[in-house]
């Protein structure tokens, strides 16, 4: 069997200003729309990169729109892997004590109703890795692209 | 690209309607808000049924998921009932995992909703 080398589709940085996510959810989908993925799973995709990417804004580099929120986007075989780095460091401020958003517990008043970014993330894709490397934070999300459709 | 959230109301006999439209992120708060309020008090008093109808809602993020369960906290505080209609597959997915959709019945479009809520038995 043939090893295909990784292959990077984009790469491009955001100004850490509140609603640039949604550009990162828009060059991201354009990137990958004709690699195979379902609608489904693409809807999965762009709302893991709209999370990941607010988070890395908001959490990573504290809204300041000069510290770029950086994203690269690799094929690897049947894998889509999205790679969104801020300068959060060591201790994301959102990993770090991130309690499990449980809606019972919202409803009734004793948990935020916030909290859903890192749950959502890690429901839509097929998997999310942290790595950090002295400032640099990077989430990693991979979608299969044969994935099931559900 | 984006677009702000708005919201318009309306009450119909038993149920408050608040149509939303656009992105129901962050800077939504205030318009859901005001729009809850305005729709459960223009009503009779026996409105115990708030529809939320998503149908125009085109993004729909984290924080919009916060706000979504805060009116659902309040409604249930008052004794109200919340139902959504017009979610893409998408979201109604995202509602399912949230466990949202455990709380807030789920119709494919409004005049479903409204249908449903007029007629419970049919």
């Amino acid at each position: 069997m043939t090893q295909v080398a990784p292959r990077r589709l984009d790469t491009f940085t955001l100004a850490s200003e509140p609603g640039n996510e949604r550009l990162a959810l828009a060059r991201v989908a354009g990137t990958v729309q004709d690699l195979g993925l379902s609608d489904a799973r693409l809807e999965r995709l762009k709302t893991a990169v709209a999370e990941a990417t607010m988070n890395a804004i908001e959490h990573g580099n504290g809204n300041r729109a000069e510290i770029p929120v950086e994203v690269e986007v690799t094929q690897d075989g049947d894998e889509i892997i999205v790679a969104i780095s801020d300068q959060g460091g060591e201790i994301h401020p959102d990993a770090s004590g991130h309690e499990e958003p449980d809606l019972v517990r919202k409803l009734d008043g004793d948990q935020s109703p916030r909290g859903w970014g890192l749950f959502l993330i890690r429901n839509m894709v097929d998997a999310m890795d942290v790595t950090t490397d002295g400032q640099r934070h990077t989430i990693w999300l991979t979608m299969r692209i044969g994935g099931a459709a559900t | 690209m984006t677009s702000a959230c708005e919201a318009t109301t309306r009450a119909l006999p038993g149920a408050a309607v608040i149509e939303l439209s656009g992105e129901v992120d962050g800077s939504a708060a205030a318009v859901l808000t005001d729009a809850y309020e305005r729709a459960v008090t223009a009503g009779a008093e026996d409105q115990d049924t708030v529809v939320l109808d998503f149908a125009a809602v085109d993004y729909i993020n984290s924080t919009g998921i916060a706000l979504i369960v805060s009116v659902l906290a309040r409604a249930r505080a008052e004794r109200r009932k919340v139902v959504a209609s017009g979610l893409s597959p998408h979201y109604r997915e995202i509602f399912d995992i949230t466990r949202l959709s455990d709380f807030i019945q789920l119709f494919p479009d409004l005049d479903g909703a409204v249908s449903q809520l007029s007629h419970p038995a049919a």
